[in-house]
C-alpha cells in the first residue's frame, strides 16, 4: 500500500443544475508535485475548495495519513497542514507585505503585536526558498508575481506542507513563470506535497510527478508523468484529439476594411501619448496581429478604433467611412465586432442572464424590440440557436445567471455575440487568455472561419505562439509605435521578441513624434 | 462564526413566534376604529388612553413655546389631581391631521383636550360638533370654518385668549424702570394681538416714566409694523438700523420676526424683548419677554372642569386672560433651574419692582386700553394716533412705515 | 424526512430562485426590527407593551384609509431613489424634488384658472414637471460634467427647499402671513377623495400603484429598462454596448426627479376631511422629511417597483399603528424610537441577505445528511 499523506475518496459535490465533481478520487503522496488537470469548468476549483473546507461535498471522504478528517472550514484545514495560493489573491491591499503575512496569526504578547518576531521568520522563510519580498512594501504597490510569493509565504508561515495552487501561473510573466516552477521543485525536495491546479499542458510536463485530469466533473484518470505525453493529456482532458497548431488556407486580402491614420491617444496614467500617430490597415480576409508585450499602447489604440477613447489625433475609416467621431453604437452599426480584453469589466453584464449578454449589442435591432419593448420570446429562442452553435455551457441555459459561468464559456457566449452578430471587421483583444487548450483551439478556429468568409480580423495577443500561428500579418507595437510588420511564416521567435522588446525595428526609424 | 450565526437566527425565529403569542393575547382593544360611536373604555386596567390629552402643534413637546407652556399647566393640574393625562403628536400638521389627532386621543379615552395655538380654529371648529362630549381647551384661538365666515365657540369649547396689552404694558414698564430710555417696537402685522402688545408696551413705558418722575419726552419709541411673521433679511436690516439709531431694546412682537431682531440684536450689542412666550432661551440678548400665562391658564381651566364644577365660567365663549388670573406676565422662572433669577438681564428691575407692578395691573388700578382708533386700513397707527389714543406724554412715539 | 413540506430538494427549488431569498431577507429584517421595537416598547412601559405592541402591529388595519394615505407620498420618493438605484444612481435629492414638485401643483393650483374636473391633474402634472426638473439637473451635472450626484442633489434639496421657500412666501396669493403658512387651496385643486370616513385618502394611491407597475414593466419588459439595469450593473460593459449613458442617466434622474415630484403634489393635493381647509406648506427651511423616508422604503423593497408599494405600505402602516400605540400612554418620541427601530432594520435586510442563503445552506446541508 502507498503511503498518501492527503485522500480524497469519491468525493461528489452538486449544485443547482450541475454535478460539479462526481464521484472524484485524488491520492497525493508525501513529496510529489501532483498537478490537476481539466477544462475551465471540470471541477478542478470545486474540488480543491472542498479539499480546503470552502464547501462541503455531499459524499465522499478525505482521508490525512489514512485517518478520516473533517474539514468544515479553512481554518480546519490550516490546522491540518493544507494551504491554498488562490487564484484571485486574498489580500488586504492596504496593508504590508509582512501584515499580511501574518494576518490571522499574529505573534502577540498580552495582546500586543510582536512584529520583529514575525520579520525574521519571514525573512528566514523568504531566504530559504528564494522567495524575495519586500516586508514593509503595500500590497497595492507590489507586482502580481510579488503578491503570489506573498501568498506562497502565507501558507509557509503557518506551516504547511501540504500546498495548493490554483492556477498560478495565469497571471505571471514568462519569466516569473520559471521561477515559480522553481521554487515549487525545492518545496518538494523540502518532503513538502504540493497539488497544483492547471490548464497548461507545458507545465505540467516540466514540473509535475503526476498528474489526475478531470473531464465535467469526472475523474478520467491518474498518470505518471514520465510515461506520458502532451497529446495523451490533452486527450483525456478534452476527450478528442487536439491539435497544436492551426489549420488555415494561405490568406487572400481583399479590399481594405480598416484603415487607421496617424492615431494618437493619451495615456490614461500620464502626460504622454499611449499611442504615437500608429498607422495600418487590415484588408478583409486576413487576421493582422497587433503583437507586443502588454502596457505598449495596444489597449488604447483598440479604444480609439472601438471608440470607448477618445483620441487627440489621426482618422480611422471602415470600408472607406470615416468613422473617426462615430459613436460606440454607430461604430457597431457599420460593422465593427469587438472581443474585449477584459471580459468581466467590458465584455458582459455579469449579473444579468446569458440571454440578456447574448443580445447586449443587438437588443435594439427590431428584430428583438417593438416599440421600445423586449421580444423575450425571440430573444429566448436566439440565445437558444446561440447557445447550440457555439456550445456554451450553464447550469440553466438561456437563463444562467453569467457570473455564474465558467471563464471558458463566458467567453464562448461574448465569441457567439459578436461573430453572429452582422460585421466586416473582427477586433479580438486577448480571446484566449485564460482558457483551455480546448477553448483555445475552438476560438482560433472560430477566428480563421471568420477571415474565410471575408472579414478582417485584427487580433491583439500576447501570447507569441498565438502571435505565429493564427495571424497572416504581425504589426509589432512598442511603446507606443508600430515597430515592425513581420510575416509570421518568415520570422521567428527570437527575431519577434527583439522588435517586442524595442531592440529592433523596421518601421518609422526616424520619425519624430509630439509628446 | 456560523454556528453563532446560526444560534442567533434561532434566537430569533424563536422570539419572533414568542412575540406572536403576545400579538394574539393582546388583541384585544379595537383602536381607532370610527370616533364618534366608540366608548372609551373603561380606565381601570391602566391599559387605556389618558383623560386628559393635549395635542401638539407642528413642534415638539419641549418647543419652549406654546406646546411647551400649555403642557406644563396640564402635567401640574393633572399630577396634583392624579389624573391621567398625556400629549399626541398629529402624524400631520394640517387641519385634517390635528382632527385626526383629535380623533385619536377621543378613541383613546381623552375627555379634556388641549389644543394649544391658533392653528387648531379650524379643528375644534369641525371637532366640538363630532364631539359633543368631549370637552376643548383652545388656547390664543377661537373656533371658526376654514373660510373665516362662520365664527361659533360651542358650549363644549373654551376659547381662551390672553391681554396683550397688559403684557406688553409689564414689558413697557420693567425696560423704561431698568433705565432704558430709547425703546424700539417692531410688530409683524397689524393684527389685534400684535397691536395690543405694542399700545400696552407704550403705555407700560409711559407709566414707568411717570413713576420715575421722569420729564415730558425724555423716552423715545420707534414703533414700526413689519408687514410679516418672517425671519428675513428685511427685518433684520430694519432691527440694525434701529439699533444704529440709538434704540437700545426692540419689544420684537411677531412670531419668526423676533429671529431677525434677535440676529440683529447680537451683532448690534443691544438688546430685544421677547413676545408669548420666554425667549431667554433662544438668544443672550432676550432680557426679559412679555408672554402669556399658557400654564396658568391651562391650569385654571381644568380646574374648573374637575374641581371647582365651574366649567360654564369658561364654556362657550371667549375668555380673556389677564393679570387678574396669572393669564399675562413676564417670566419669573427659568425652566430647568430652580435657583434661577428670570430677571438676571436686568441692569437693577427685580422680583420686587416686578411684583409691585403687577399688582396694579392684577388689582385694576392701572387699565392699559387694548384698541385705539386708527384711520388707516390695514391698522397701522400714526404717531398722533397712538400719543392721543394712550394719552402718551413722557413718552415719544416715531412711526416708522 | 417524511415532512414533504420542508423536504430538502423542495427547499432548494424554493430558496434557489433569487427573489425568494431578497424576499426573506426583508421580512427577517422586519421581524429582527420588530423584536427590539418590542424591547423599547418593554423598557419604556413594561404594563402596556404587549397591547402597544399589537397595535403597533395590527392597528394599521383599523385606519385602513390612513395607511393608504400616507404610504402615497413615500411610495412615490421611494420609487424615486429605487428607480434611480437601479442604474447606480444614489437620488438622495428625493427630498429637494420633493418640495420643487410640491411648490409646482401648489403653485398652478393658486395661480392658475383651470376648469373644475380638470384643475387637480394639471397640478399633478406640473409637480410632474417641478420635480424633473430639479432632479434633470444632477443628472446633467452627472452626465456632462461628471459631477457625483450625491452631492449636487444633497445640494439641491436645500436649493430647492430655500427657493420654493422664498417663492412661496413673497407670494401674496398663496401665502398668509399671519398664519406663516400657504392659504387653503381651491376644492377644485384637491385631489378626488375616495371617501374613507376620517380619513383623507384620495385616488393618487391608486395613481401612484399603477405608476409602480409601469415602472416594473419599463424596468423589465423595455429597451430602456434594459439598458438601465445594465448600466446599473456594469457601467462600462454598458459603455462597451453603445448604450448612451449620458442620455440614461440623464433620463433616469429626470423621471426619478418626476416620480419625487408627483409624490410632492400628491402630498400637498390631499383633500381635507374638513370643508374648505387643505394641505399647507409652511416655510420654515425645513427640508421635507418624506423624501429621506423614500430611502428606507425603496432599501426595504430592495429597489424592485412591486417591492416599494409593499414597503412603503408597511412603513406607512407600522407608523399609523404606532400612532395608536402611543394612545396607550406612550410618548410620541418612544413610538418614533420603535418605529425608526423598525424601518432601520430594513437597511440591514442587504446584509441579511447573505447570512440568511447561509442559514438555509445549513439547513439543507443538514437534510441531505438526515
Amino acid at each position: 500500500m502507498e503511503n498518501y499523506i492527503i485522500e480524497m475518496l469519491h468525493i461528489t459535490k452538486e449544485f443547482p443544475g450541475i454535478i460539479a465533481n462526481d464521484d472524484i478520487t485524488l491520492q497525493l503522496k508525501k513529496g510529489e508535485i501532483h498537478a490537476l488537470l481539466g477544462e475551465n469548468g471540470a471541477g478542478k476549483s470545486t474540488l480543491m475548495s472542498v479539499l480546503f473546507g470552502l464547501y462541503q461535498a455531499e459524499k465522499g471522504e478525505i482521508r490525512k495519513n489514512g485517518q478520516v478528517v473533517k474539514i468544515n472550514n479553512p481554518n480546519d484545514a490550516n490546522s491540518l497542514g493544507i494551504g491554498m495560493v488562490h487564484q484571485h489573491f486574498k489580500l488586504v491591499e492596504i496593508f504590508t507585505v509582512l501584515e499580511n503575512i501574518i494576518l490571522g496569526v499574529e505573534p502577540n504578547k498580552l495582546g500586543f503585536l510582536q512584529k520583529k518576531e514575525a520579520r525574521e521568520k519571514v525573512m528566514a522563510l523568504s531566504k530559504k526558498y528564494g522567495l524575495q519580498v519586500d516586508p514593509d512594501a503595500l500590497i497595492e504597490k507590489i507586482s502580481v508575481g510579488m503578491q503570489q510569493r506573498v501568498e506562497i509565504l502565507k501558507m509557509l508561515y503557518r506551516d504547511n506542507d501540504i500546498l495548493i495552487f490554483d492556477e498560478p501561473t495565469a497571471v505571471l510573466t514568462p519569466q516569473e513563470i520559471d521561477e515559480l516552477m522553481e521554487i515549487m521543485r525545492g518545496f518538494a525536495r523540502e518532503g513538502k506535497s504540493i497539488l497544483f491546479i492547471t490548464h497548461k499542458l507545458n507545465e505540467i510536463m516540466s514540473v509535475a510527478d503526476r498528474c489526475t485530469v478531470l473531464r465535467k466533473g469526472k475523474c478520467i484518470g491518474t498518470v505518471e508523468i514520465k510515461n506520458t505525453s502532451k497529446e495523451e493529456l490533452s486527450h483525456m482532458m478534452v476527450g478528442r484529439q487536439i491539435s497544436f497548431t492551426v489549420d488555415k488556407e494561405e490568406a487572400q486580402p481583399k479590399d481594405v476594411v480598416l484603415s487607421v491614420k496617424n492615431v494618437s491617444v493619451p495615456s490614461r496614467t500620464s502626460k504622454k501619448h499611449a499611442v504615437k500617430g500608429v498607422s495600418f490597415e487590415v484588408r478583409a480576409g486576413e487576421i493582422v496581429c497587433l503583437a507586443g508585450i502588454e502596457g505598449n499602447g495596444q489597449t488604447e489604440l483598440i479604444s480609439a478604433i472601438t471608440g470607448l477613447e477618445k483620441m487627440s489625433s489621426g482618422e480611422i475609416h471602415l470600408q472607406g467611412r470615416d468613422i473617426t467621431k462615430a459613436s460606440i453604437r454607430k461604430r457597431s452599426k457599420a460593422g465593427i465586432s469587438h472581443i474585449p480584453e477584459d471580459r468581466h469589466k467590458y465584455g458582459l453584464v455579469l449579473d444579468y442572464t446569458l440571454e440578456d449578454n447574448i443580445v447586449l449589442q443587438r437588443y435594439w435591432q427590431p428584430e428583438f424590440q417593438k416599440h421600445g419593448f423586449i421580444k423575450k420570446a425571440e430573444v429566448r429562442s436566439y440565445a437558444q440557436r446561440l447557445i447550440g452553435q457555439y456550445d456554451v455551457r450553464s447550469g440553466q441555459g438561456p437563463i444562467t445567471i453569467t457570473r455564474s459561468m465558467s471563464g471558458g464559456n463566458q467567453q464562448k457566449a461574448i465569441i457567439a455575440r459578436e461573430l453572429d452578430k452582422k460585421h466586416e471587421l473582427l477586433i479580438a483583444v486577448q480571446p484566449t487568455r485564460g482558457l483551455d487548450v480546448g477553448a483555445i483551439e475552438f476560438i482560433h478556429k472560430q477566428l480563421v472561419h471568420n477571415r474565410d468568409e471575408g472579414k478582417g480580423v485584427l487580433l491583439v495577443s500576447l501570447e507569441l505562439d498565438e502571435v505565429m500561428n493564427v495571424s497572416d500579418r504581425i504589426l509589432v507595437m512598442y511603446e507606443g509605435e508600430i515597430v515592425g510588420e513581420l510575416d509570421p511564416k518568415k520570422v521567428t521567435v527570437e527575431k519577434l521578441g527583439l522588435y517586442m522588446s524595442g531592440a529592433k525595428r523596421n518601421i518609422g526609424k526616424e520619425k519624430e513624434h509630439a509628446e | 462564526m456560523k454556528k453563532i450565526l446560526s444560534v442567533v437566527m434561532v434566537l430569533v425565529l424563536t422570539l419572533a413566534l414568542a412575540g406572536c403569542g403576545t400579538k394574539t393575547d393582546n388583541n384585544g382593544t379595537p383602536a381607532g376604529d370610527n370616533g364618534t360611536t366608540t366608548t372609551a373604555p373603561t380606565n381601570t386596567s391602566g391599559s387605556t388612553g389618558s383623560e386628559i390629552a393635549l395635542i401638539t402643534d407642528k413642534g415638539n413637546i419641549d418647543d419652549k413655546s406654546f406646546n411647551q407652556g400649555s403642557w406644563e399647566g396640564v402635567v401640574k393640574f393633572a399630577e396634583e389631581n392624579n389624573i391621567t393625562h398625556q400629549y399626541i403628536k398629529p402624524e400631520e400638521a394640517s387641519d385634517a391631521g390635528y382632527l385626526a389627532a383629535i380623533d385619536n386621543a377621543v378613541s383613546g379615552g381623552a375627555k379634556v383636550i388641549v389644543t394649544p395655538g391658533f392653528l387648531f380654529e379650524v379643528p375644534i371648529y369641525e371637532a366640538q360638533t363630532k364631539y359633543p362630549d368631549v370637552k376643548f381647551i383652545l388656547l390664543d384661538g377661537e373656533p371658526h370654518t376654514a373660510d373665516y365666515a362662520t365664527y361659533e365657540t360651542k358650549s363644549n369649547v373654551a376659547s381662551i385668549m390672553y391681554a396683550e396689552e397688559q403684557s406688553g404694558y409689564l414689558a413697557g414698564y420693567a425696560a423704561v424702570k431698568d433705565g432704558y430710555t430709547k425703546l424700539g417696537f417692531m410688530g409683524g402685522m397689524a393684527v389685534p394681538a400684535v397691536q395690543a402688545f405694542g399700545y400696552g408696551f407704550l403705555q407700560g413705558a409711559e407709566a414707568a416714566a411717570a413713576d420715575l418722575g421722569m420729564a415730558d419726552g425724555s423716552v423715545s419709541v420707534i414703533y414700526h409694523y413689519t408687514g410679516d411673521f418672517a425671519e428675513t433679511d428685511t427685518n433684520k436690516a430694519t432691527a440694525k438700523t434701529m439699533y444704529q439709531e440709538g434704540v437700545e431694546v426692540i419689544f420684537a412682537c411677531g412670531g419668526s420676526v423676533g429671529k431677525s431682531v434677535m440676529a440683529a440684536a447680537s451683532e448690534a450689542g443691544a438688546k430685544v424683548i421677547g413676545v408669548d412666550v420666554d425667549q431667554r432661551y433662544d438668544s443672550e440678548t432676550v432680557i426679559t419677554s412679555a408672554t402669556k400665562g399658557l400654564g396658568a391658564s391651562v391650569y385654571a381651566v381644568l380646574e374648573s372642569i374637575y374641581k371647582t364644577n365651574s366649567w360654564d365660567t369658561y364654556a362657550g365663549k371667549k375668555t380673556y386672560f389677564n393679570a387678574a388670573n396669572n393669564g399675562v406676565g413676564l417670566p419669573t422662572e427659568v425652566i430647568g433651574d430652580a435657583n434661577g433669577n428670570a430677571f438676571d438681564r436686568f441692569k437693577s428691575f427685580d422680583k420686587a419692582a416686578y411684583d409691585e407692578v403687577y399688582k396694579t395691573l392684577a388689582d385694576g388700578s392701572k387699565t392699559p386700553v387694548r384698541t385705539i382708533t386708527i384711520a388707516d386700513a390695514n391698522g397701522y397707527a400714526t404717531a398722533d394716533e397712538l400719543k392721543s389714543g394712550l394719552g402718551l406724554a413722557k413718552v415719544t412715539v416715531t412711526t416708522r412705515q | 424526512m417524511q415532512n414533504k413540506l420542508f423536504s430538502p430538494s423542495r427547499l432548494r427549488t424554493l430558496t434557489g430562485s433569487k427573489g425568494f431569498s431578497t424576499f426573506t431577507a426583508a421580512l427577517l429584517a422586519i421581524v429582527l426590527g420588530l423584536i427590539f421595537g418590542f424591547l423599547v416598547m418593554v423598557i419604556a412601559l413594561p404594563a402596556n407593551a404587549g397591547q402597544g405592541f399589537s397595535r403597533v402591529l395590527f392597528g394599521g388595519f383599523s385606519r385602513l384609509g390612513d395607511v393608504f394615505y400616507f404610504a402615497t407620498p413615500i411610495l412615490m420618493t421611494g420609487l424615486s431613489v429605487g428607480f434611480a438605484f437601479k442604474m447606480g444612481l444614489f437620488n438622495i435629492g428625493a427630498s429637494g424634488q420633493y418640495t420643487m414638485g410640491m411648490f409646482f401643483a401648489m403653485y398652478v393650483g393658486f395661480m392658475w384658472k383651470v376648469p373644475d374636473g380638470l384643475h387637480w391633474v394639471i397640478c399633478v402634472l406640473a409637480g410632474l414637471i417641478g420635480g424633473m426638473l430639479w432632479g434633470c439637473i444632477p443628472g446633467i451635472l452627472k452626465a456632462l460634467c461628471n459631477v457625483n450626484e450625491v452631492i449636487t442633489s444633497i445640494m439641491f434639496n436645500y436649493i430647492g427647499m430655500y427657493l420654493v421657500d422664498m417663492l412661496v412666501q413673497n407670494n401674496g396669493t398663496m401665502y398668509v402671513a399671519m398664519k406663516t403658512r400657504t392659504a387653503y387651496l381651491p376644492a377644485s385643486a384637491q385631489m378626488p377623495s375616495l371617501g374613507v370616513e376620517n380619513s383623507n385618502v384620495n385616488v393618487s394611491i391608486f395613481i401612484a400603484i399603477i405608476i409602480a407597475v409601469l415602472l416594473y414593466v419599463t424596468l423589465n419588459k423595455t429597451t430602456f429598462g434594459y439598458e438601465l439595469k445594465a448600466t446599473g450593473f456594469n457601467k462600462f460593459a454598458s459603455k462597451y454596448a453603445g448604450m448612451n449613458d449620458k442620455r440614461n442617466t440623464i433620463l433616469t434622474m429626470v423621471i426619478a426627479g418626476g416620480l419625487s415630484g408627483l409624490g410632492g403634489a400628491f402630498y400637498i393635493l390631499a383633500p381635507s376631511t374638513i370643508a374648505g381647509s387643505s394641505m399647507t406648506y409652511e416655510p420654515i427651511s425645513v427640508i421635507a422629511a418624506n423624501g429621506f423616508t423614500g430611502i428606507a422604503v425603496a432599501l426595504l423593497g430592495a429597489s424592485n417597483p412591486i417591492g416599494i408599494i409593499f414597503s412603503s405600505i408597511f412603513i406607512s402602516h407600522i407608523q399609523r399603528g404606532g400612532t395608536l400605540a402611543s394612545l396607550l400612554g406612550y410618548k410620541p418620541e418612544i413610538i418614533d424610537i420603535v418605529i425608526a427601530v423598525i424601518i432601520y432594520f430594513s437597511a440591514f435586510s442587504l446584509i441579511m441577505n447573505a447570512a440568511f442563503t447561509r442559514f438555509i445552506k445549513k439547513i439543507r446541508r443538514k437534510g441531505a445528511k438526515a
